[in-house]
């Protein structure tokens, strides 16, 4: 049955939407604000036990065995398994690249300082530490590889051994007539960057309760997941049983960003049960576990760039060198984070051509995973600084070099030198509501005269695309398989009117399910109140995804809309059998199933419902007594990637255009950011409020990432920043209040005009900021191209610039 | 394992008494024995303050402390904020201004805003900041948490439910 689905809030059949673009209160937010949701370690079962697990001391070393009897004999522990058990009874887990996976327990080996090596079930957490100190591992150490350059040569120490390389990936892109480009260019700018790993750090670490059943073969697992259905697509593979014996069970959890991580432990957990006889099996990751050993580290990059550009500024061609170190294998899917790129390459900019060189090596530290963004917030950084670059080459303003290179409204939809199509955008608009929030000129003169009196303030002028609503073609050059990513819920009304709601996915901070509330609520006629969204396990719940990749907000929307228009069309057709007229003449609004044109001729909705679910007698021939449809949402139009990697991937292009202020103080390094603006374009806003708080998170995750965050390995591959002492997480003294508008471009190919929001803050923040501190060094001749910029850092930067050499 | 203690101590107005391991956290014990799952735990080092709450009154980091160390005090957790299902002004600030996102910080930053109202219903943005700068969220960037505070001092200036002594 074909949806129609509508692609405005005007479509809704409501007079005026009550509830849909408002900044309604969130659903989820009365059992948060009490401590009442059943976060993961909420958790308790009947008989369940407790899991610790023993780590890698070293980042790389053969194992030469693990004595676990003594760990067996203390009283509470009911089992203890090792990498025998691991490669007895699962596969590696799957990798991008494909090939680089690795057990959930370390096997012959270990890769990187806190692997898992072996885990113990037993009655407390306080027990099962206690075993694991009883474990007895006996390593040979090896040299380890923890230089990505280093990584990259033939006669260093091997990761994997069997593969002959640390090269996981390697190869060059080119989109159009790069060389012609560079040749016939005005002026080519060129510099390298750094961007050190950081990560996602949700305030809940990952955690799961798993139950194996010896009698069926089959797995329950509870967990902290983002995406529950891709777990259980990962456990069936590991675990080896079909995917109908695998029930994930998501949980509400606190905050993802990507970086939840998760699968090793839900495996041990799984093969603890399985051990034990059945028995649930607990684990909470702790901080130092999530940081050294978890989903916490994503983008060790390496760039090195070159801009073609004219005279007057227009910029012709772009090539972008990249080396990223994605860590010990490839089970975080880090790579994705290096193909991500294509689906907004060139920015904002109509750049004709481009041209990536990638390579992803192995080294002995933790597999990089997702964060925030997914990619983009380091190639921003790298993008914009090359925007700054030529225009400070071509002594033209900052502002000025991009408003010359925008992709004009009229060309959309566009399709960018990397294959993706953006839907829509203003971009000008944006910049110049910027400028005038920020009232640009004058900042610009009371920057030249606060130079005169020695200080060292910057402005920051970025304009960036945030590529929304994901699919997997977006990530084909790594090897992800597959075309649409569907998002499926299912709409029901009760005997007494009420409205449920079953989606895929756990809440995690977006208001998704206030989302769905609001547009149901609309739909239908009824309050917030009257809809409830009750999240289903794995076995039950229609395909999807849940959040991630900016996808949810349109995908959901898309589901809602279309489960309702599916059920709408079931109670037209019972309400005009009732009213004793033909389909066709009956609506609904406000509502009411409606005979349009005769006053009065009305039911409710709630009464049409309930006679579908009590008196089969007077229903349509064929008419299910079942008032519920369900509908599962992909993307439109998107089509594979050819063998340059191009396709129509992510189906929304939001814009933002920020403007920094800050200011350096040459005493110490450090950075203030005095004033931050924010013109921010994500098409129509559901729940602005939402939109808000994406938008006001991903500056602070920015702000941390120019700033703050930073993992830092020694040459032995040892973790100098395992806790929140060393790896500084931005406090609320660190973010600044910002500025902020809002424009609105609606997208044509969306279900209510909306884009995808979750990630753009973070995509321009880190690129604004950094932008800012090299606009502020300018008078010294010196320029950052590290990122995070630390007081150490910027110190040492501009000693070296004063001092004569 | 060393020999269990015994230990009383009330919380959010109930009195109870248990032994336990000298080596058990308060967290630990507030959650495991006692069932008062509101109180988060974040990093367990004493950085995230997701674990807060008050102890006579005063905000502290329930992963810092032992159990046996809490015996005969007073204890409020997030769950004494709307013991009667009603919930608290500044509970209901931080639902009005959307000052949460994933709600896992959120009853750590309540107990402290908790502490700092009761000190001062009428703080300054330099008190606000002084008094949450111990707490972490990854979520909201802070921005709607200060207004959440700014307009829960208004509401407990204006309510008979002002925050107490824990």
């Amino acid at each position: 049955m074909a949806v129609d689905i509508q692609s405005s809030i005007g479509q809704l059949p409501v007079g005026e939407a009550r509830f849909v673009g408002k900044s309604v209160k969130r659903v989820e937010d009365p059992l948060l604000v009490t401590g009442r949701v059943e976060f993961i370690d909420n958790v308790v079962l009947p008989g369940m036990l407790h899991c610790a697990i023993l780590r890698s001391p070293y980042a790389h070393a053969r194992i030469r065995s693990v004595d676990v009897s003594e760990a067996r004999k203390l009283p509470g522990v009911f089992a203890v398994v090792t990498g025998e058990d691991a490669k007895r009874w699962t596969q590696p887990g799957p990798a991008s690249p494909e090939g680089w996976g690795a057990h959930c327990l370390a096997v012959d080996k270990v890769r990187f300082v806190g692997e898992p090596v072996a885990a113990v079930a037993a009655t407390s957490r306080y027990v099962a530490e206690d075993a694991i100190e009883l474990i007895n591992v006996d390593y040979d150490p090896l040299p380890p590889v923890v230089d990505a350059f280093k990584a990259a040569q033939a006669d260093g120490p091997l990761v994997f051994e069997d593969k002959g390389t640390n090269i996981m990936y390697q190869r060059v892109f080119k989109w159009g007539e790069v060389d012609d480009a560079f040749r016939d260019a005005d002026r080519v700018f060129t510099e390298q960057f750094r961007w050190h790993r950081l990560g996602a750090n949700p305030m809940e670490t990952f955690g799961v309760v798993s139950q194996w059943d010896p009698v069926d073969g089959s797995v329950t697992i509870h967990g902290a997941y983002q995406a529950p259905t891709h777990m259980a697509i990962g456990r069936a593979i590991v675990l080896q049983l079909p995917m109908n014996k695998v029930r994930v069970i998501g949980h509400p959890h606190g905050g993802s960003f990507g970086g939840k991580g998760g699968a090793r432990g839900t495996d041990i957990t799984a093969l603890l049960s399985r051990k034990t006889g059945g028995r649930p099996v607990k684990w909470i990751e702790d901080r130092i576990e999530y940081i050294t050993g978890g989903g916490s580290q994503a983008w060790d990059r390496h760039y090195e760039v070159a801009l073609a550009v004219k005279k007057d500024g227009t910029v012709t061609g772009l090539k972008v060198k990249l080396l990223d170190d994605l860590g010990a294998t490839g089970e975080g899917f880090g790579a994705i984070g290096a193909a991500k790129p294509l689906a907004s390459f060139t920015g904002c900019y109509a750049i004709p051509v481009a041209e990536y060189d990638l390579t992803l090596v192995a080294t002995n530290k933790l597999p990089a995973g997702p964060y925030r963004g997914m990619g983009p917030p380091p190639h921003n950084f790298v993008l914009e600084q090359m925007m700054d670059i030529a225009a400070r080459g071509l002594g033209i303003d900052p502002a000025e070099i991009r408003r010359k290179n925008f992709i004009p409204p009229d060309r959309f939809p566009y399709t960018i030198a990397s294959g993706n199509e953006y839907d829509s955008g203003e971009y000008e608009a944006a910049l110049n509501t910027v400028l005038e929030m920020s009232d640009y000129s004058r900042l610009r003169q009371e920057q030249a005269e606060a130079r005169k009196r020695g200080r060292y303030l910057g402005i920051g002028v970025v304009s960036t695309i945030e590529p929304g609503v994901f699919d997997w073609n977006a990530y084909a050059i790594v090897g992800v398989p597959g075309t649409g990513v569907p998002e499926g819920v299912t709409v029901s009304i009760d005997l007494f009117g009420k409205i449920l709601v079953n989606v895929g996915f756990p809440i995690e901070g977006q208001g998704q399910y206030t989302l769905a509330t609001q547009i149901l609520a609309d739909y239908f006629g009824v309050e917030l109140a009257d809809v409830r969204v009750v999240m289903q396990d794995t076995l039950s719940a229609p395909p999807n995804f849940g959040p991630g990749g900016s996808h949810l907000g349109v995908a959901l929307t898309g589901a809602i809309l279309g489960a309702a228009d599916r059920l709408r069309d079931k109670l037209v057709a019972v309400a005009a059998r009732l009213m004793q007229t033909e389909a066709q003449h009956v609506e609904l609004k406000e509502g009411k199933l409606r005979i349009k044109g005769v006053p009065g001729a009305e039911m409710p909705v709630a009464q049409v419902a309930a006679v579908m679910l009590t008196r089969s007698d007077l229903l349509p021939p064929d008419m299910e007594q079942r008032p519920e449809a369900t509908y599962v949402w992909t993307s439109p139009g998107r089509t594979p990637a050819d063998d340059q990697g191009r396709a129509k991937s992510y189906l929304t292009a939001a814009n933002a255009c920020h403007v920094a202020l800050v200011e350096i103080d040459p005493g110490t390094g450090k950075v203030a950011i005095l004033k931050y603006w924010i013109a921010d374009d994500c098409g129509v806003r559901l729940n602005p409020a939402n939109v808000e708080g994406m938008i006001d998170g991903g500056v602070a995750q920015g702000v941390g990432a120019a700033l703050l965050e930073e993992y830092v390995y020694n040459e032995e591959g040892q973790l100098l920043t395992s806790t929140f002492m060393d790896y500084l997480l931005p406090t609320i003294h660190d973010v600044p209040v910002t500025e902020k508008k809002g424009l609105v471009t609606p997208s044509p190919f969306t279900p209510l005009g909306a884009k995808g929001v979750g990630e753009g803050a973070i995509h321009t923040t880190p690129a604004a900021i950094m932008c800012a501190i090299n606009d502020a060094l300018l008078p010294l001749g010196v320029r950052t191209t590290e990122v995070p910029a630390t007081p150490q850092r910027l110190w040492t930067l501009m000693r070296s610039a004063q001092q004569p050499s | 394992m060393a020999a269990k203690r015994q230990v009383r101590l009330t919380v959010n107005g109930t009195q109870y008494e248990a032994s336990v391991e000298p080596r058990m956290t308060l967290v630990d014990f507030l959650r495991g024995e006692l069932g008062l799952n509101g109180t988060h735990v974040g990093c367990e080092h004493g950085v995230c303050g997701a674990c807060t709450i008050l102890l006579e009154g005063r905000a502290v980091r329930a992963c810092l402390m032992l159990a046996v160390q809490a015996d005969g005090a007073n204890i409020m957790t997030v769950e004494g904020l709307a013991p009667d299902g009603k919930l608290h002004p500044i509970q209901e600030a931080f639902i009005e201004e959307h000052g949460l996102q994933c709600g896992f910080c959120t009853p750590g930053f309540l107990m402290s805003v908790y502490e700092l109202l009761h000190d001062n219903p009428n703080p300054s943005e330099e008190a606000i900041l002084d008094s949450l700068g111990g707490n972490i969220c990854r979520c909201t960037g802070y921005q709607s948490i200060r207004k959440s505070v700014r307009l829960a001092a208004e509401k407990v200036r204006t309510s008979s439910s002002a925050p107490q002594g824990g």
